[in-house]
């Protein structure tokens, strides 16, 4: 496998899928989604080995493995450079699955221009895997911003009455965060070489290598850091979307189609996150605790305010997408309590968030693409004409808010530990977010499928079939798994989360 | 008497030239020369021009000036030629139809275009005040034609009238402004400018900052930047399609070159003076053009001040005045010449007659009529917008990296979020294209194979330039002038 370039080969099936498809004709939708269906299992089956094959006791940068390297840009010192480490690994497979489950989603829900909406989906797949695999932050930052092109088409054609104004609002909030992030990388580049005007630099060769940055990091002063922390800042919590950054994400998600949203908050959001422990904390440690106090309350802001909007919602996807806020800001909360369990539990988070959000958003979509609604009121009582997808809703639910013995509960008391052993008053209130979030949760589930079955267009309505429960079962069997048995994935993450906490020095 | 020589590097302006006076010759006899035999000649003049240009550049290869220090064959003079030879050969692909269509007399259409190009070359290797006036008249009085064409049209009358008026009084200032460093300094030799420049204004003698001020002013309306940009849009909304390509790349990419010439070696000594003044241009420059080309609805208006925009960041790149900032500006312009071009033809191809078919309503539902101009369409909108992975994306990073490197974070931050804004205007057209339904349903007829030709070296040239931008940016280096003084 050392010869093998499988991460580049992971990363561009879904391109060179798209590529083909452009000459399938168009008049063919059954092949087209089928191709690409099949496509995007392929990828997902070429990126299970990579679980297996990967050493989880390397330590350091070590732990950063099925390296490629070479030349791109050599007078600006850009390079091809892929790699991933435990956190990355669990990204990349997240977002494979994740891809599969949303490719087989579609099937039904879209109907038009099938040919298009597939070459979109499958290239922003490669976007997103670009993102985890680059150790260059050059790299990093072109597939950032290459994936949103296709966002915004699957937004902005597929999506609902108002997506032209959510697909611009998405587009234009993400790409205003990204361009000021670029400032930032380009301060960190100056300075690890020439230096800046008012800050001497390092005098190393022109580099943009996230390895190279890593270990220069703690020479950076303080003053510069905070500067460049504050413009990735901008970049990463706009795609969080921490608050108060977080007003483009309720209306992508309400709009989006719905394997736009499983993305979208499955896998998009994540880069945010990612970026926060993959550049902000190991690079900028000085900055990161002085402005420890302000992300905190930022993300506990998150939590509740998240969790009470979710609560008043009579949309179910505007509910869920609120929930996300909530529950991207109990990530923060774990990053910035800088230490073991709390990073641990964060990094677990953001793969359980992308299991179980992205589950509900299925689910809204199967009942959606029945109805047509997703209007709380209009339902009721459903358990009773949908027992299948009644019990499949419930243990999405149960470990959306973290009920134990599923992966939710996991990741949430790790996060909790964490923030505790920094600030107990933090995880405190970050408790407080949990309770709302069972609330509006089991609140919703209660409206939608408990009592009287009063809605007569509700009655002729079919429980789920083979190709919905196909991809709704591996993301409950991976809910029990993380729940009942997390040992292998925070083997995973055991050595560069010390790194990562190394770094910034807890 | 010259050196003999010496003409012989000035070889690929008089043959230009020279295929521009034939061509408008044999054009007045008889019925003149057809529509496609004077473009094939233009296109073969031109061909001829960039061998010769190549030989010149085998024979030079340092810096070398001629005439009594009046011109100068550099990389920087052959790296401009080369994009003003580019942007020509482009649109003359992009004209034939059009002119087939529109039914006037061709050759002198094409004589012109490559008289204002003779003009242009001239300008990149102009090495004193006047030389560099002078060319620029070459240019310009050719474009003010050009621009009127359509003589039967309102709006290309329009255009040449607003063009004419503005640009001689432009040039006017221009060449006060001459006159007073001449009057400062008693010389108008670049080099000897410098020294005198600086000399003089440590006397306090305020005829240098007069000076200065005037020349900067007609450079400033030559690139379309803010507060000298208002001829820019009603001129690139009136004027032929073609022209107007012509007059957003060609033009403003020569005007581009001496205005770097002129401030770098004559005015590199005084850096201190002028870099405020650029930087104030460039930031309202950034942010009118992107305010203004918000509300437009036609898409030749919309590029107009787009094209304004990019002018406010290629001058980060003067600003900067840093070996990097001088290379993102070279880059810049090469790329912007393949995105502007790209987009331009696709407005040429969709033109149905004269000027019906330009506003963004036209596009709607391109993308189901013809996915791949759409798609073509959309890579050149990305590239304008600054996003990856595309040659404007590149060009961009590499100018803000100028910016921050230099000290002028704050010119950084105007232009990023300035890049963020234009997003809305350029993806206004994609909604039309990919969002909305028309009534139309046949696709766009690709009758203009040189058309259809030229937009597809654009947009492969787009992606080239933003994926493997290495060997481009040796070409860039090559354009590397000596930033002396500063």
């Amino acid at each position: 496998m050392n010869n093998i370039p499988i991460l580049s080969i992971v990363c561009y099936v879904p391109l060179l899928g798209a590529l083909i498809l452009l000459f399938v004709s168009k008049d063919r939708p059954a092949f087209i989604r089928r191709f690409a269906t099949g496509v995007a299992l392929l990828d997902f089956l070429l990126s299970i080995p990579l679980w297996f094959a990967f050493d989880r006791s390397a330590a350091g940068t070590g732990n950063f493995q099925f390296r490629e390297s070479a030349a791109w840009i050599e007078s600006i010192g850009a390079r091809y450079e892929f790699g991933i480490d435990g956190i990355a690994l669990l990204l990349v497979l997240l977002t494979t699955l994740l891809g599969v489950l949303s490719f087989l989603s579609s099937w039904k829900a879209i109907a038009t221009r099938e040919k298009e909406y597939y070459v979109f989906l499958l290239l922003l797949q490669t976007g997103m895997l670009g993102v985890f695999m680059a150790m260059d932050f050059f790299l990093f930052y072109v597939f950032w911003e290459v994936m949103l092109v296709p966002m915004y088409f699957l937004i902005g054609i597929w999506g609902g009455p108002r997506k032209l104004y959510a697909a611009i609002k998405f587009f234009l909030y993400t790409l205003a965060g990204s361009v000021l992030m670029l400032l930032g990388i380009l301060a960190l580049y100056f300075y690890n070489a020439g230096g800046l005007p008012g800050w001497p630099g390092l005098g190393n060769a022109l580099t943009f290598s996230i390895l190279q940055f890593h270990e220069i990091g703690s020479q950076i002063p303080k003053d510069l850091q905070v500067w460049i922390f504050l413009a990735l800042f901008v970049g990463f919590a706009i795609k969080v979307p921490m608050f108060p950054f977080h007003t483009w994400l309720p209306d992508a998600h309400v709009e989006a189609p719905t394997a736009g949203s499983v993305i979208l908050a499955g896998v998009l959001l994540k880069m945010g996150t990612y970026g926060f422990v993959r550049f902000s904390l190991p690079i900028l440690p000085e900055a990161t605790k002085a402005l420890l106090p302000w992300m905190a309350g930022l993300s506990i802001i998150g939590i509740l305010y998240g969790a009470m909007v979710a609560m008043a919602q009579k949309d179910m996807k505007k509910l869920v997408a609120y929930s996300s806020v909530s529950h991207l800001g109990f990530v923060m909360l774990g990053l910035f309590a800088l230490n073991g369990p709390g990073v641990n539990g964060a990094v677990l988070q953001m793969i359980n968030h992308g299991l179980s959000t992205g589950a509900l958003f299925l689910l809204v979509g199967i009942i959606y693409e029945r109805r047509h609604t997703r209007m709380i009121a209009d339902y009721g009582g459903l358990s009773a004409v949908m027992p299948v997808y009644a019990t499949l809703f419930l243990i999405i639910t149960m470990s959306s808010i973290g009920l134990p013995a599923l992966n939710g509960f996991i990741g949430e008391a790790t996060i909790l530990v964490g923030a505790f052993n920094r600030v107990w008053w933090w995880a405190a209130l970050a408790g407080l977010g949990i309770v709302l979030g069972a609330a509006y949760m089991l609140w919703m589930y209660q409206r939608v499928f408990f009592g009287p079955l009063t809605n007569q267009e509700n009655q002729g309505l079919a429980d789920l079939d083979w190709r919905e429960i196909l991809y709704l079962v591996p993301i409950v069997l991976l809910c029990f798994w993380i729940g009942l048995y997390p040992r292998p994935f925070f083997q995973i993450l055991e050595e560069p989360v010390k790194y990562v906490v190394s770094k910034v020095g807890g | 008497m010259q050196n003999p020589q010496e003409f012989l590097l000035l070889a690929p302006e008089i043959l230009l030239a020279s295929a521009g006076l034939l061509l408008l010759l044999v054009g007045t006899i008889g019925r003149g020369l057809g529509n496609r035999h004077s473009a094939v000649v233009a296109l073969a003049s031109l061909v001829l021009t960039a061998i010769d240009l190549y030989a010149v550049r085998r024979s030079v290869p340092g810096r070398l000036l001629i005439f009594n220090d009046t011109f100068v064959i550099d990389g920087f003079a052959i790296f401009w030629k080369s994009v003003v030879l580019i942007a020509t050969a482009l649109t003359i692909l992009l004209s034939i139809r059009y002119m087939e269509e529109a039914g006037y007399r061709a050759a002198e259409y094409y004589a012109l275009l490559l008289l204002a190009s003779s003009g242009m070359l001239l300008m990149a290797s102009g090495y004193t005040l006047l030389t560099i006036w002078i060319a620029l008249e070459t240019m310009a009085l050719a474009s003010y034609i050009l621009a009127g064409y359509f003589k039967r049209h309102l709006r290309s009358n329009e255009a040449a009238l607003k063009y004419f008026i503005l640009g001689a009084l432009s040039s006017a200032i221009l060449l006060y402004g001459i006159s007073l460093l001449y009057g400062a300094t008693g010389t108008v030799q670049l080099n000897q400018l410098a020294e005198g420049v600086r000399r003089a204004s440590a006397e306090g003698n305020l005829l240098v900052p007069l000076g200065w001020i005037l020349l900067a002013s007609g450079l400033f309306f030559k690139v379309a930047a803010v507060p000298f940009h208002i001829w820019a849009p009603d001129v690139y909304t009136g004027a032929p399609t073609p022209v107007t390509a012509y007059l957003a790349v060609a033009s403003k990419t020569a005007s581009f070159a001496i205005l770097i010439r002129i401030f770098y070696e004559g005015l590199g000594t005084i850096y201190g003076d002028w870099k405020w003044i650029v930087a104030a241009v460039a930031a309202a420059t950034m942010i009118w053009g992107n305010l203004a080309a918000l509300t437009q609805d036609n898409v030749k208006r919309m590029l107009a001040y787009s094209s304004i925009a990019h002018a406010g960041y290629v001058l980060i790149g003067v600003v900067a005045a840093s070996e990097i900032g001088l290379w993102s500006v070279i880059y810049y312009l090469l790329a912007y010449t393949f995105i502007t071009m790209g987009a331009f033809g696709l407005v040429v191809l969709l033109e149905r007659r004269e000027y019906a078919g330009e506003t963004c309503a036209d596009y709607a539902g391109l993308a189901q009529r013809s996915p791949f101009l759409a798609a073509m369409m959309v890579i050149f909108l990305v590239a304008l917008t600054g996003i990856p992975p595309t040659g404007g994306f590149f060009g961009k990073v590499y100018l803000f990296a100028a910016a921050v490197q230099a000290g002028w974070t704050w010119l950084a931050v105007v232009g990023v979020v300035t890049s963020a804004i234009s997003l809305y205007y350029y993806f206004r057209i994609v909604v039309y294209m990919y969002q909305t339904d028309s009534t139309e349903t046949a696709a766009v007829p690709l009758r203009a194979p040189a058309l259809v030709a030229a937009i597809a070296i654009c947009a492969v040239a787009t992606l080239l330039l933003g994926l493997f931008p290495e060997p481009f940016i040796q070409m860039a280096r090559s354009g590397l002038l000596a930033v002396g003084g500063m």
